[in-house]
């Protein structure tokens, strides 16, 4: 896509809403006007989440500082990046402290170092650190997040960096030029991409590696195996010489241009014409209500026999979609029962992959010496537990939205006679138009909209779980009954009897980890549950009461045409004909973006 | 009797108990060990930079080095009188051609295809291999397989003893998957994650400041810190930096590289910086130079950036003149000086010992796996020279205090694992007194050092664990004031 067509993308998908919003307050719909209004500020004020991750000492945080032209991401030639830094615009530039939940603490610039390197002191860590300064690469909404290395999949790490790519917009892989990309890496780009589609692959520091054509053309090989993976190579050090120097000469040498337009665009421009599309959606939604009641009106306008057969739909209609608001309705039994399977499976699942940590954590325990292997073992078990809670939350995203699907499904399939036009003969084009695209395009859009609501209701729930609870919870030591045995007699059976008593230990000291672990995830993941079922009921009866109103405006403005004169009629046939020419054109207009 | 003996002794009987049995034959092979170079093997993760270091050790190129992943055999280097390659399929052995091309050792697998070969063994007279044969192990996190797969079968095979006596183990920064291999490499018994047979190397060290001329100074820096990291302490002796690439050109490096060097040096520090900003420019910018672009790729291909850097900047400044100046300073600065000197200490002096602790784990593998008549005898035996050698019981000492189970305060901890030879084997290492010191001086030492420890030994509030290791530490010190008295004796005997 070109840069000429995404702006007024923006743009148009704003004055469509606009257009919208006038229909609403013109016709006296102020229910429809809030979920416009909801869509309109998303696309004001957009936040494109663009996650950078890799392993260890890549130049990820040089990478997100090259792309801004700003020291904002500490680098170390030792430590490494410990918590998410969000790098996004302000016209002041600050930095904010995360703490677990929803604290935040302003912080000196400064003081970003302090707390976002890594450090031996047992400090308790912060969430994130978000940092804002005035760029023009960020005031689309832009955010860059700079994570900690992920030092291999099974690292729990790598789990709360994939937790946040579940919630991304795009994904930088960031691998440098010293090597070709490992197993590991491409283990985590293929998991990646399975969260979040957007990925692309920036090798770094090419003006320190000789070499680093033949690398990118090993790595495109390996990629290419994947799918359609953009590679970009870019040397940070290029870059922030270039912008000190003001040297464009340098800047293109850098490679950072390509990126910068690839970010823009192809990231920027992709999430930008989601949230148009989306808002074009509503607004499609929107037409389809206000011409319900006047494809009505204008049905009982121009056949006045037929007038009586129309009341009589609209009526049997009303009691139907009535019914839709109770809690009788096929979609909510749908719902509530959907949630009460998917809890139980989900915990079983939680339990089941917990269980098999802690098998495999007796096994790792009986095959050595806990006193030597203690110290190693406990990161261990913790990746491998934040590995299952990992599997357990993609079930759980997996089956929520199958679940939204579904009572999608239902809630259409029940509110279809609504958006159905009246059966009687209707002479004007415009309403019969294009029924099957617009079958299609309802759907889509109900699964469009429960998606916006489903992503607000887990955003953000594991990634507490894996990266601010799981800390909290520890392992803790254990007796390690030191065994300095010399001299000859006896060694090894007392070696024996001393590290069975270790492994005891080791073993209880594992499953009460595991026991809290599961208690902790488990109830995180029934609350995320019921948030689910709270927005997805709330959004659908939402839905439904919008139809309740639309058809009883279809109701009366029927029955007061069956009313009208001759005269009168003719008059407001015109009027409606009219309203409904000019709904078809900002239909016309939405359906475009779509 | 010394160790040697004893273990010499206990390998003989276990060869008669298990004679005419598969094992028999390898015990048989096992005996040859001892009297053979101390075995090293080169690991680490994929392209952590083995062969280059390797090559470094070696003083020739004899590993084929590449950008992409490039070592998928293992590879044994060894001394010998005669050059030549043999490859090893399955139990039938190749002889394979070869030839040097600019120095490098270039090897034609004659047909065979990579994966077919089990071991290639290339026989190379030169001092350095004397002293230890030298193994090139495929990296592991390799995206192909089975390479990966290989390192591990060498290092880490299922109940057998290691083939490798000692290893130095190449980390770019800790993986879990580094710690993982460390500890399945080390073996049981004696110690099990034992940093008495392992050497850290934090390897491609110029790369930790991408090539800045301070990149050495900060890759000390981040090796001092691993070092100091318990979890690999316990695992490794130590962990020194080395910029692998730069220390294998230094050992080799020509005239006519110094002559292209000095045309950089000539130009004004501002001039080369600009041309050494990226590899391209340097390709690329001042044909003036009179430097093809081959030769400055070929540059870069032998020094990389950083070496190209610092070359350059020691000429210009005449930190070095002559060739071997250059070869000397760079060797010092890319932290291959500081390697040797440390596998000397802590492999080649201990060899013997280690080598014995093969044995022992290889005879104590056998009567595990296959018990029969006479073998429990022979356990006892095993049991035997294991607790009592004293060289063992340092070891094992010295793994209980990397390990964290004997505790006291930090001088006494720090003293007591010079004083057993954790530092190197050596009196002024043990005393912690320079190389030159005298005779005097050093019996001097060891004395106040014995009665240093029988007091802490004897010191009722001193806590069981470190009573025990002071001990053994007295004992330490004893035979060094054996070793004295008799080399004092040699001496007179002499005049």
């Amino acid at each position: 896509m070109t840069k000429a067509a995404t702006a007024p993308d923006a743009a148009r998908a704003h004055a469509l809403v606009d257009l919208g919003l006038r229909a609403c307050e013109a016709f006296d719909r102020p229910d429809l006007a809030a979920r416009l209004t909801e869509a309109r500020r998303r696309l004001a004020d957009p936040v494109i989440n663009v996650v950078v991750v890799g392993e260890f000492k890549q130049g990820k945080s040089t990478l997100v500082n090259a792309l801004v032209g700003a020291p904002v991401c500490p680098v170390d030639d030792d430590a490494a990046t410990a918590v998410p830094t969000f790098v996004r615009h302000g016209e002041k530039a600050g930095a904010e402290l995360w703490r677990d939940g929803d604290t935040r603490e302003a912080i000196e610039l400064a003081d970003v170092r302090r707390h976002v390197v890594e450090s031996s002191d047992g400090e308790p860590r912060v969430g994130g650190v978000e940092v804002r300064i005035p760029r023009a690469l960020l005031a689309t909404g832009l955010v860059l997040v700079d994570t900690p290395g992920i030092g291999g999949l099974g690292s729990a790490h790598a789990a709360a960096s994939l937790a946040a790519i579940s919630l991304a917009d795009a994904v930088l892989f960031v691998t440098s030029a010293a090597q070709e990309l490992t197993r590991s890496e491409m283990e985590f780009l293929r998991r990646a991409r399975t969260m979040c589609p957007t990925v692309a692959c920036v090798l770094t520091k090419t003006d320190f590696y000789p070499a680093w054509r033949r690398i990118r053309d090993l790595d495109a090989a390996h990629l290419a195996a994947e799918g359609d993976i953009p590679l970009l190579a870019v040397s940070s050090a290029l870059r922030a010489r270039a912008v000190k120097n003001s040297d464009a000469e340098l800047n293109a040498e850098s490679g950072f241009p390509e990126l910068i337009t690839l970010v823009r665009e192809q990231v920027g421009g992709s999430a930008e014409q989601r949230l148009a599309t989306e808002a074009a959606a509503e607004v499609v939604a929107l037409c389809d209500h206000l011409e319900t009641s006047f494809a009505a009106e204008r049905a009982a306008l121009a056949d006045p026999a037929a007038a009586q057969r129309v009341v009589d739909e609209l009526t049997a209609v009303k009691s139907h979609v009535e019914r839709l608001t109770t809690a009788a309705a096929k979609w909510n039994q749908t719902l509530s029962d959907g949630i009460g399977d998917l809890t139980s499976d989900v915990d079983f699942d939680l339990k089941a992959r917990i269980k098999e940590v802690t098998a495999e954590a007796d096994e790792t325990i009986e095959a050595g010496d806990p006193a030597d292997t203690w110290a190693e073992f406990g990161p261990w078990l913790q990746a491998r537990t934040a590995e299952a809670l990992l599997s357990n939350y993609e079930l759980l995203r997996e089956r929520a939205t199958e679940l939204s699907e579904r009572v999608g499904e239902h809630f259409r399939e029940a509110a279809g006679a609504a958006f159905t036009r009246p059966s009687v003969h209707d002479p004007t084009p415009l309403a019969a138009a294009e029924v099957g695209e617009d079958l299609d395009l309802k759907k889509m859009r109900v699964v469009k909209q429960a998606m916006v609501a489903l992503k607000g209701a887990y955003g953000g729930a594991m990634m507490f779980t894996l990266v601010g609870g799981m800390v909290g919870i520890i392992l803790g030591p254990i007796g390690i009954g030191i065994g300095l045995v010399l001299g000859h007699r006896g060694l090894r059976e007392e070696k024996k009897r001393q590290i069975q008593k270790r492994r005891t230990e080791a073993k209880n000291a594992a499953r009460r980890y595991c026991d809290k672990i599961t208690f902790v995830a488990g109830k995180d993941s029934r609350d995320t549950l019921r948030r689910v079922q709270r927005e997805l009921r709330d959004h659908y009866t939402a839905l439904a009461e919008e139809l309740n109103r639309s058809n009883a405006r279809a109701l009366t403005a029927a029955t007061e045409a069956a009313k009208r004169t001759q005269a009168s009629r003719e008059k407001r046939l015109k009027d409606v004909d009219a309203e409904l020419a000019r709904l078809a054109q900002l239909r016309a207009k939405a359906v475009v973006f779509s | 009797m010394s160790l040697l003996d004893r273990t010499r002794a206990v390998l003989d009987h276990a060869i008669q108990v298990y004679r005419g049995t598969p094992h028999g034959a390898r015990l048989v092979a096992t005996r040859g060990r001892l009297d053979q170079p101390l075995r090293v093997a080169v690991a680490g993760r994929v392209k952590a930079g083995k062969s280059t270091l390797l090559n470094a050790l070696v003083g020739e190129r004899l590993a084929p080095t590449d950008a992409g992943e490039c070592t998928r055999i293992v590879t044994w280097y060894q001394d010998g009188h005669t050059y030549q390659v043999r490859a090893r399929v399955g139990r039938e052995e190749r002889q394979l051609r070869f030839n040097r091309e600019n120095g490098q050792l270039d090897i034609d697998l004659g047909g065979l295809h990579a994966s077919d070969v089990d071991e290639l063994v290339v026989t190379w007279p030169t001092r350095a291999l004397r002293a230890a044969t030298l193994v090139d192990t495929p990296g592991i996190g390799s995206l192909s397989e089975s390479a990966a797969k290989r390192t591990w079968d060498l290092l880490v095979p299922d109940e057998e003893e290691t083939p490798a006596d000692a290893v130095l183990y190449l980390m770019r920064h800790l993986h879990a998957g580094d710690v993982e291999f460390l500890r399945a490499f080390h073996d049981s018994e004696v110690s099990r994650p034992s940093p008495v047979n392992a050497i850290g190397v934090l390897s491609r060290a110029d790369e930790i400041a991408v090539g800045r001329l301070d990149s050495m100074a900060s890759a000390r820096r981040v090796a001092t810190r691993l070092g100091e990291d318990p979890s690999v302490r316990r695992l490794v002796q130590s962990v020194v930096p080395v910029a692998g690439l730069l220390a294998e050109t230094a050992v080799t490096l020509t005239e006519e590289e110094v002559g292209q060097l000095r045309r950089i040096a000539n130009l004004s520090p501002r001039d080369a910086e600009e041309l050494l900003l990226s590899t391209d420019r340097f390709v690329r910018m001042r044909p003036e130079l009179g430097l093809t672009s081959p030769e400055r790729e070929s540059l870069l291909a032998r020094f990389g950036m950083f070496g190209v850097r610092l070359a350059s900047t020691m000429l210009r400044r005449g930190v070095a003149g002559t060739a071997t100046e250059l070869a000397r300073e760079l060797a010092e600065r890319s932290g291959l000086t500081q390697l040797e000197d440390l596998l000397s200490s802590l492999f080649l002096e201990r060899r013997d010992v280690l080598k014995c602790r093969s044995t022992l784990l290889a005879v104590a593998d056998v009567v595990r796996a296959w018990p029969g008549p006479g073998s429990e005898a022979l356990a006892g035996e095993v049991e035997a020279v294991m607790s009592s050698a004293h060289p063992f019981n340092e070891l094992r000492v010295l793994s209980g205090l990397r390990a964290g189970w004997v505790s006291g305060k930090d001088e006494v901890v720090a003293d007591l694992e010079r004083v057993i030879g954790g530092t190197g084997g050596a009196a002024h290492q043990r005393l912690r007194l320079p190389e030159d010191a005298g005779h005097r001086e050093l019996t001097n030492a060891a004395t106040d050092a014995l009665s240093r420890w029988q007091r802490r030994a004897e010191n009722p509030l001193t806590s069981y664990e470190l009573a025990v290791a002071a001990r053994v530490a007295v004992r330490s010190c004893e035979g060094m004031l054996a070793d004295l008295l008799s080399e004092h004796r040699d001496v007179r005997t002499r005049h």
